[in-house]
C-alpha cells in the first residue's frame, strides 16, 4: 500500500507543500487528488467534488502540472494552448509572455529546453482558470533565474486567490512559497504546519562555528553559560557551538568583546530541511508516530 | 469545433502530417509499392488474376494496404508512444474525458486513410488508370468496415503494448505477413496450397477480397464482407472497452 490512512485538509487559497523522502506516496496522493489513480478506500473531495465518479466536472477546475509527463514532440507551443484551451480559457499569449515563452510561439515541442518545457507546462496549468493547481516537482530542471519567475508566478496565481498544491523536494522552495507544508513518510502524515512551525518542532538546534589560535578558557566558558547553550565543542582551533537559535546573537555578543575577534564566525540557522531530515530520522523504525492530530483532507473549499 | 475530442481531432491531424511514419508506411509505401508490382506483372489480362489487368487489380487491392498499414503500423506505435511518454496522462489530468482520445483516433484514422486512399487512386489514374467500380455500395461498405476494424485493432495493439518499440515490432511484423499474403504479393492463384490456406482467414486477405471481387466484378464477396463486419464490430467494443486515458 502506498498512501495509508493519510487525513488532510488543504484550505482554499493557500499554497500548501507536500514534502518527504522519494517513495513516501506524494506522487500517488496527487494523482488520487486529479482522478487519474482511484484510492482503496475512504473518503477524497476536491473542490468539493470526487475526483473519481465526478472527474469531468472536476478536471476543467483543477491545472496539474504532472512529474512524468510529456507532450508530443511535434506539438507547437501555440498549438499546445489551442489543445488545451476550454471555454475558462484566459488569453494564452499572456501566459507565454508573463513565462517568456512569446519567441517560442512555433517552435516544437522537443525543441524545448527543460526549463522551457516546465514553463510551457505552467502556462498549460493556467490556462484554464484553474480554482485548485497542483504542481509536482514544477521546478526541477529549472536554472536559478527561471525558478524565481516560477516562484513569482505561483505567488501572483495566489495573491489571485488559486489554491495551489506544491510537491517538492526543494525545502527552499516549500519555505519560500507555502503557508503550510505536509510532511510524508511511507504513505503516511508524519506532521503538518506553517514551515516556521516545523523548524521549531524539529530542528531548533543552530550551529555557530569560528576560529581562534588559542581560545582563552574564560571565553568558552562564558559561551558554555549563555542562555540556550546546548553545547560547545573544541576541535584544534575550531570551536562549534550547538543550541537554541538565540545563541547566534548571543555567541556574537560575547565574541566581539574579545580581541581578536574571529575573522571565520559562521552560523547553520535550522531550516525546514533541518526539520525534514530530524522528522525523517525520528520516524524511522516500526513506530514511526503519525501525527495524533490528523487533519481532513483537499478541500480548496472557499 | 472546440469540443474535447475536436481539440484532439484537429491536433492529431497536424501531427500526422509531421510524423515520418504515417508519411512514409500509410502515404508513400502503398504508392510506391503499387506502382513497382502493378507494373511487374503488365496490363494484359490474365488467369492468375481471374482474367482482369493485372494492374487494375493491385490498384484495387492497394486500398487495403493503406488501411492496414494505418491500422497496424501507424496508430500503435502513436499511441504506445504517447502512453509510455505520459502524454495520455497529460490530457487525462487536463480535463480531456476517458473517450475522447479514442474518438478522436478513430477520427484521425478513418480520415488518414480517407486520404491517403484518395492520394494513391490520384497516382494511380494517370499511371494505370482506375478500374470502373461494378458494385459501389459493397466496395464502400467494405472499405468503410474494414477501416472501422483496423482502426479499432491499432488502437486496441497500442493501448495494450507496453512502448512505442514493441508496437513498432509487433505491427510490422503483423503488417507485413499479412500485406504479402492478403494484399500487395503475388495473387492467390499462384500460391502454393498452404500459403494460401494461410493466408484465406487473414484479416487483410478477407478485406481485400471484399474490396477487390465486388470492385472488378469478380463476385460479390459476402462472406468476406461478413467477416470483415464482424471484426470491425468486434475489434471497435474490445477497443472501447480497454482504451482508456
Amino acid at each position: 500500500m502506498v498512501v495509508d490512512g493519510l487525513d488532510l485538509d488543504v484550505p482554499a487559497g493557500e499554497i500548501v507543500g507536500l514534502i518527504g523522502a522519494n517513495g513516501a506516496g506524494k506522487t500517488t496522493t496527487v494523482e488520487c487528488i486529479q482522478g487519474l489513480r482511484k484510492p482503496d478506500s475512504g473518503q477524497l473531495r476536491v473542490l468539493g467534488l470526487d475526483p473519481v465518479t465526478q472527474a469531468e466536472q472536476l478536471r476543467p477546475l483543477v491545472g496539474s502540472q504532472l512529474q512524468h509527463s510529456a507532450l508530443p514532440d511535434r506539438l507547437r507551443v501555440a498549438e499546445a494552448l489551442d489543445l488545451f484551451s476550454t471555454r475558462r480559457a484566459r488569453d494564452g499569449g499572456e501566459l507565454l509572455e508573463q513565462f517568456g515563452l512569446t519567441e517560442r510561439r512555433r517552435s516544437v515541442f522537443s525543441s524545448l529546453s527543460g526549463g522551457e518545457r516546465q514553463r510551457l507546462f505552467l502556462v498549460l496549468a493556467l490556462l484554464n482558470r484553474p480554482r485548485l493547481v497542483i504542481l509536482d516537482e514544477l521546478t526541477q530542471g529549472l536554472d536559478p533565474a527561471a525558478r524565481r519567475d516560477v516562484w513569482a508566478a505561483i505567488r501572483q496565481l495566489n495573491g489571485e486567490g488559486t489554491t495551489v498544491l506544491l510537491v517538492t523536494h526543494e525545502m527552499d522552495e516549500a519555505e519560500a512559497l507555502c503557508s503550510q507544508v505536509v510532511v510524508m513518510r511511507a504513505g503516511q502524515i508524519l506532521d503538518a504546519g506553517a514551515p516556521a512551525d516545523l523548524v521549531r518542532r524539529h530542528a531548533s538546534t543552530a550551529v555557530v562555528r569560528f576560529s581562534m589560535a588559542d581560545p582563552p578558557a574564560a571565553l568558552l566558558d562564558q559561551v558554555r553559560q549563555l542562555d540556550g547553550v546546548q553545547e560547545v565543542e573544541q576541535a584544534g582551533t575550531r570551536i562549534t557551538v550547538r543550541g537554541h537559535r538565540r545563541i547566534i546573537a548571543y555567541v556574537g555578543a560575547v565574541l566581539v568583546c574579545w580581541e581578536p575577534v574571529p575573522a571565520d564566525l559562521s552560523v547553520h540557522v535550522p531550516s525546514l530541511e533541518d526539520a525534514l531530515l530530524g522528522l525523517l530520522d525520528g520516524a524511522h523504525g516500526a513506530a514511526a508516530e503519525v501525527m495524533p492530530d490528523n487533519k481532513e483532507l483537499v478541500g480548496g473549499r472557499r | 469545433m472546440n469540443t474535447a475530442v475536436g481539440r484532439l481531432v484537429r491536433a492529431e491531424l497536424r501531427l500526422m502530417t509531421r510524423d515520418p511514419l504515417v508519411l512514409t508506411f500509410v502515404f508513400a509505401f502503398p504508392i510506391v509499392t503499387m506502382l513497382i508490382i502493378g507494373g511487374a506483372f503488365g496490363t494484359t489480362p490474365d488467369r492468375a488474376f481471374e482474367f482482369t489487368n493485372p494492374s487494375h487489380w493491385y490498384v484495387a487491392s492497394y486500398l487495403t494496404v493503406v488501411i492496414a498499414a494505418t491500422g497496424l503500423v501507424m496508430l500503435p506505435v502513436h499511441l504506445a508512444s504517447y502512453r509510455e511518454r505520459g502524454v495520455l496522462r497529460r490530457f487525462a489530468a487536463a480535463g480531456f474525458p476517458r473517450w475522447s482520445f479514442a474518438i478522436a483516433q478513430l477520427i484521425v484514422g478513418l480520415t488518414t486513410t480517407a486520404v491517403a486512399c484518395a492520394l494513391l487512386l490520384a497516382v494511380a489514374a494517370p499511371v494505370y488508370g482506375v478500374p470502373a467500380v461494378h458494385d459501389g455500395w459493397r466496395v464502400a461498405a467494405a472499405l468503410l468496415l474494414g477501416a472501422i476494424a483496423f482502426v479499432s485493432i491499432g488502437v486496441l495493439l497500442g493501448s495494450v503494448l507496453p512502448s512505442a518499440r514493441a508496437a513498432q515490432a509487433v505491427g510490422l511484423l503483423i503488417f507485413f505477413p499479412s500485406f504479402l499474403l492478403g494484399a500487395g504479393g503475388p495473387p492467390p492463384h499462384v500460391m502454393g496450397s498452404v500459403v494460401k490456406q494461410v493466408a484465406g482467414p487473414l484479416p487483410l486477405t478477407l478485406l481485400t477480397n471484399a474490396v477487390r471481387e465486388p470492385w472488378l466484378g469478380l463476385g460479390p464477396a459476402t462472406g468476406s464482407l461478413i467477416a470483415v463486419a464482424a471484426m470491425a464490430l468486434a475489434a471497435s467494443v474490445i477497443a472501447a472497452r480497454r482504451t482508456v486515458l
